[in-house]
């Protein structure tokens, strides 16, 4: 048996002890939010995961993370933003009628880090993935909680539109002009990995704003600590982007890991991740 | 119960059965047709438990779909923020696949029940819930039956936060039908009862559908397969019953029959069944072939039994038609033939020959019966000798006997009868003792096509034999006409009148004829001469005395004739003094009683001559006992005249001996005086001249003539008596 064979029993066996706790927030009169929570040492920094785009915080990359981060000791909270659907459990259809915003995203990750920061003393770290390393570099990149104490961003992606710079520029045009006009038509547009992508105007372009170049921009600029873990193999980013990021920022590359991390690669992932947080 | 036909039997048999199978057959096919009709119900029962759970699948189909749409997130969001709620309606909510194309309208209330939004036109749905959800409801619209179901929609798992409710509406007859395979409702005819517009809890809409069961194929063709089976069965069957039923008749019935004409022609004398059975069956029947046997062996036996009771009944039937004595033929047999002969209507030449032994009685009483029974055989063995062997004798009693001969005539007839008489004369009755001659008379009466009846001419017969018995009478006689008058022989009413005077003697009425004493012709006594007198109708002696011969009556008739002479003398009806002569019968001279009663007669008439007149005949037969009766006649004072003298044998040794006064020339004799030739009035006057040489006086009868009665006394007649003198005639 190898040393990882060795660790993952063990981390089973401590996941086992761990309690896990569902979690709500109301974040208005018609919305509440649901997360996991799991406390942890008070002396170690709790991390706040963010999942990937149109997913809930059971999406394996995430939760097998929540359960590696909170067996290490480390108060976990793993929420899954409403994306304007009250309880939502489900990840959410890119044909759905996206109406939820950025905005919307960042406001909840707000809540939620209020709601963590009244449980837990520490430092919180902010951990991402794929899209919801974008929101948290959003977030971190607006007025964050003081409390924010790190970041981690996980495969983060470079954009959301299949387009060339143009195309994108007349779309994001577009796009304003609807938001401008109050035109409630709902378009649908090759975004992310949705080839069918139907949103309000006010949502698709509160994400087309984030434009490559607008998240090389935050991640360089960001004050708290950061990583950014990338995938050798991951195959959802554009060409040259990973160098770029390089460029500005401390890149982790896990060799033959996708964008998701799965396999034998969780364990180098959640070594990574345990590595840089007991370095805070 | 009456017998019946095997032929008709085997018929009623083979129709029994038919209609047994045909009974059979119709019990089958009604049992068939329960069976269906049970099995329909149980399928009508099927199709009803099958679009029950076809209304339970519908549902839990519609419920899972309507819970996944309940819980699928994007319904909470649009429960929460409902602007883009009509494209989710219309397009979201399938092209995510939550649910199906067939549902015909999806909708979401709020937590009040009302619609979010109004309903597509195309896809109507109801504006509000009628009641609490979760709901199922059956609706009939204007274009049919619908089917929804309203469900509430949580946010939270555990149903504690309503945000609204969730409707989806599917078309109900197509979604019963994809809700299961029905084998027994036939959907197609489905109806929903409810009346457009309203609805009902989807529980209780079984109790508004109406359906037909689906027709079974299998059932039906079974049904079909069956009734062809059963009708095929009963027609091969029939065919089978038919075909039995000429192989009944050939193999069976055919034989039968032919059997029993068999056994009926054994009604037929002599009928027997053949050795081989009738070709009316291919198949020998060992049964009937046994029978066959048995009944021949019967038969033959019954046979063989019948020929021997025909030959007794033969036996006995000719017995009974022969003469035990003589071995001829009988009386019964006579009546017989005569039937039958004129049955046969072959009475066109008959000759009908009677004959009759003279003087029989007097043989009979003479010699014993003994002796006479011998004299009847040797004369039937006489008249069969003579006779032709076809021609039969019948013994018709007595000493009388018959013969019919067919086809002859008078001349044949007349050879037979000659021949008759020459063999009596021939045979030898000495030898029995007899020293007169035993001689027959024949009496013949012939049918030569002049249709007389069968009475008739024996009644004919009947006369001529009487007639050749009367004395001087040749001894074959045909019948002539002028026999008529003696018809009173066979008449019924002169023979009454011969019984009724043997009765009653006051109906014998005596004529007196005078017998006059020669030369001088003077009246010497009468001869009574009886009559009867009958029915105011006066009989004479030519009907009294045949009758009184053939039935022997002669003593029973004298002493009447006596009895009536004494009536007339004690009367005085003769004048006083005059004697008076009766003429007394062979039999009743060798009778006593007739002898006493005329000596009784003398005695009571003293004074009065009394001759009395016999004939030869007593004389022949019994000459003893009639010549001690005579002696007995004369001793008491009567004198004795010896009647009808020279009509018979006239014997010359009994003239010499017999005890009479006076001989009685018959009036034949006394006729040959005038008509016979030379040598028979010299034979008269020599008879004569001996008669009186024998110390007799002679009496002439029928002088008629002064000639005749002058040649009679002339030749030494002392008495002479005829019409020359006076008729007979009643005393005054």
């Amino acid at each position: 048996m190898t040393l990882k064979g060795v660790l993952l029993l063990a981390l089973c066996w401590i996941s086992l002890a761990a309690h896990a706790t569902p979690v709500e927030l109301k974040l208005s009169g018609k919305l509440l939010a649901k997360a996991e929570y799991r406390e942890g040492a008070p002396s170690k920094p709790a991390v706040l995961f963010l999942h990937g785009f149109l997913q809930t915080h059971e999406f394996p990359t995430i939760h097998r993370l929540i359960g590696g981060v909170a067996d290490s000791g480390h108060t976990v909270l793993a929420p899954t933003l409403s994306l304007g659907i009250t309880h939502r459990r489900q990840s959410l259809a890119c044909e759905a009628i996206h109406t939820h915003t950025m905005k919307d995203a960042l406001r909840e990750i707000d809540a939620w880090v209020k709601w963590l920061k009244a449980r837990h003393n520490g430092p919180i770290i902010l951990v991402g993935h794929s899209s919801g390393s974008v929101e948290a570099l959003a977030y971190l990149s607006g007025k964050p909680d003081p409390a924010i104490g790190g970041f981690i961003g996980i495969s983060i992606v470079e954009g959301r539109i299949k387009m060339n710079a143009v195309e994108t520029a007349r779309l994001i045009k577009e796009m304003r002009l609807a938001v401008k006009t109050g035109t409630p038509r709902v378009t649908t547009q090759q975004f992310s990995f949705c080839q069918k992508y139907q949103a309000t105007p006010a949502s698709l372009l509160s994400y087309l704003e984030w434009t490559p170049q607008r998240v090389l921009d935050a991640a360089a600029t960001l004050a708290p600590p950061n990583l950014f873990i990338m995938g050798g193999r991951d195959d959802r980013l554009g060409e040259g982007w990973v160098g770029e990021l390089k460029k500005r920022n401390r890149v982790i590359i896990i060799e033959g890991a996708n964008h998701f991390m799965d396999g034998e690669h969780e364990f180098d992932l959640l070594d990574v991740i345990l590595n840089e947080l007991n370095t805070r | 119960m009456k017998p019946q036909s095997i032929a008709r039997l085997a018929s009623l048999f083979i129709l029994a059965v038919a209609g047994f199978i045909l009974m059979m057959g119709g019990y089958l096919w009604l049992e068939i047709e329960r069976v269906s009709k049970e099995i329909q119900a149980r399928e009508a029962h099927s199709a009803r438990v099958e679009v029950v759970e076809g209304l339970a699948e519908m549902r839990r189909r519609a419920l899972d779909m309507a819970q996944t749409l309940a819980l699928w997130d994007e319904t909470r969001q649009q429960l929460a923020f409902s602007e883009y709620y009509t494209l989710w309606r219309d397009d979201r909510v399938r092209d995510a696949g939550m649910v199906s194309n067939r549902v015909e309208g999806v909708a979401l209330y709020d937590k009040r029940g009302r619609i979010l939004a109004p309903a597509h036109k195309d896809r109507p749905m109801l504006s509000e819930l009628p009641g609490r959800a979760p709901l199922a409801l059956l609706q009939q619209d204007r274009d049919g039956g619908h089917f929804s179901l309203f469900l509430p929609v949580y946010a939270d798992p555990e149903g504690q936060i309503l945000l609204g409710h969730v409707g989806i509406k599917f078309n109900f007859l197509a979604e019963l039908r994809r809700a299961r395979t029905y084998q027994f409702a036939d959907l197609e005819h489905l109806r929903v009862t409810l009346t457009a517009g309203s609805s009902i809890d989807l529980e209780r809409a079984g109790d508004h559908l109406s359906f037909a069961t689906r027709s079974n194929p299998d059932l039906a063709a079974f049904h079909d397969l069956f009734r062809a089976s059963l009708l095929r069965l009963v027609i091969v069957v029939l065919v089978l019953l038919f075909l039995a039923a000429v192989l009944l008749v050939r193999l069976l019935v055919r034989p039968l029959r032919a059997f029993s004409l068999e056994i009926d022609a054994l009604r037929e004398p002599g009928g027997s069944l053949p050795q081989q059975p009738a070709q009316a069956s291919p198949l020998p029947i060992l049964e009937l072939d046994n029978m066959r046997r048995s009944f021949n062996d019967y038969q033959a036996r019954l046979a063989e039994l019948h020929t021997n009771l025909e030959q007794n009944s033969r036996d006995f039937h000719d017995q009974a038609r022969r003469d035990a004595l003589t071995g001829s033929y009988n009386r019964r047999a006579f009546d017989e033939d005569w039937k039958t002969l004129g049955e046969d209507r072959r009475l066109g030449r008959v000759a009908l020959l009677l004959f009759d032994c003279d003087h029989f009685k007097a043989i009979n009483d003479t010699y014993g019966h003994q002796v006479g029974d011998v004299v009847i055989q040797t004369i039937a063995g006489a008249l069969h000798t003579a006779l032709r062997a076809n021609d039969r004798l019948y013994r018709l009693g007595g000493d009388e006997f018959a013969t019919i001969l067919r086809d002859a005539d008078a001349h044949r007839a007349e050879m037979v009868a000659e021949r008759c008489i020459e063999h009596v004369l021939s045979q030898d009755f000495r030898q029995y003792g007899l020293s007169e001659p035993t001689t027959i008379s024949i009496g013949i009466a012939l049918s030569e096509g002049e249709g007389i009846s069968l009475h008739e001419l024996q009644k004919r017969a009947d006369l001529a034999m009487y007639t050749a018995k009367r004395p001087g009478s040749r001894k074959l006689v045909f019948y002539s006409e002028d026999m008529g008058g003696m018809a009173a022989l066979v008449g019924n009413r002169e023979i009454s009148a011969v019984f009724q005077a043997i009765e009653n003697p006051d109906l014998i009425e005596l004529h007196y004829q005078s017998v006059m004493r020669l030369p001088m012709s003077t009246k010497e006594y009468v001869e009574a001469l009886t009559r009867i007198r009958f029915e105011g109708e006066l009989i004479g002696p030519d009907a009294i005395f045949p009758i009184v011969q053939a039935r022997n009556l002669d003593m029973e008739f004298d002493l009447a004739v006596l009895r009536a002479l004494d009536r007339d003398l004690t009367q005085n009806r003769l004048p006083a003094g005059q004697g008076v002569s009766v003429n007394l019968s062979a039999p009743s001279v060798v009778n006593s009683k007739v002898v006493d009663a005329l000596t009784a007669i003398i005695r009571a008439h003293p004074g009065r001559k009394i001759v009395a007149e016999i004939t030869e005949t007593a004389l022949i037969t019994q000459i003893d006992v009639a010549s001690d009766n005579i002696r007995r006649l004369r001793d008491a004072g009567c004198l004795v005249a010896l009647d009808d003298f020279g009509s018979g044998y006239s014997s010359l040794r009994y003239l010499a001996s017999m005890p009479v006064d006076l001989v009685k020339f018959d009036i034949s004799m006394v006729h040959l005086l005038e008509s016979g030739d030379r040598r028979q009035q010299l034979m008269m006057e020599d008879i004569s001249s001996l008669v009186v040489t024998a110390g007799y006086q002679m009496v002439a009868e029928g002088v008629e003539t002064r000639e005749l009665l002058d040649k009679v006394i002339g030749l030494g007649f002392s008495h002479a008596q005829g019409y020359y003198f006076d008729r007979p005639q009643a005393p005054e």
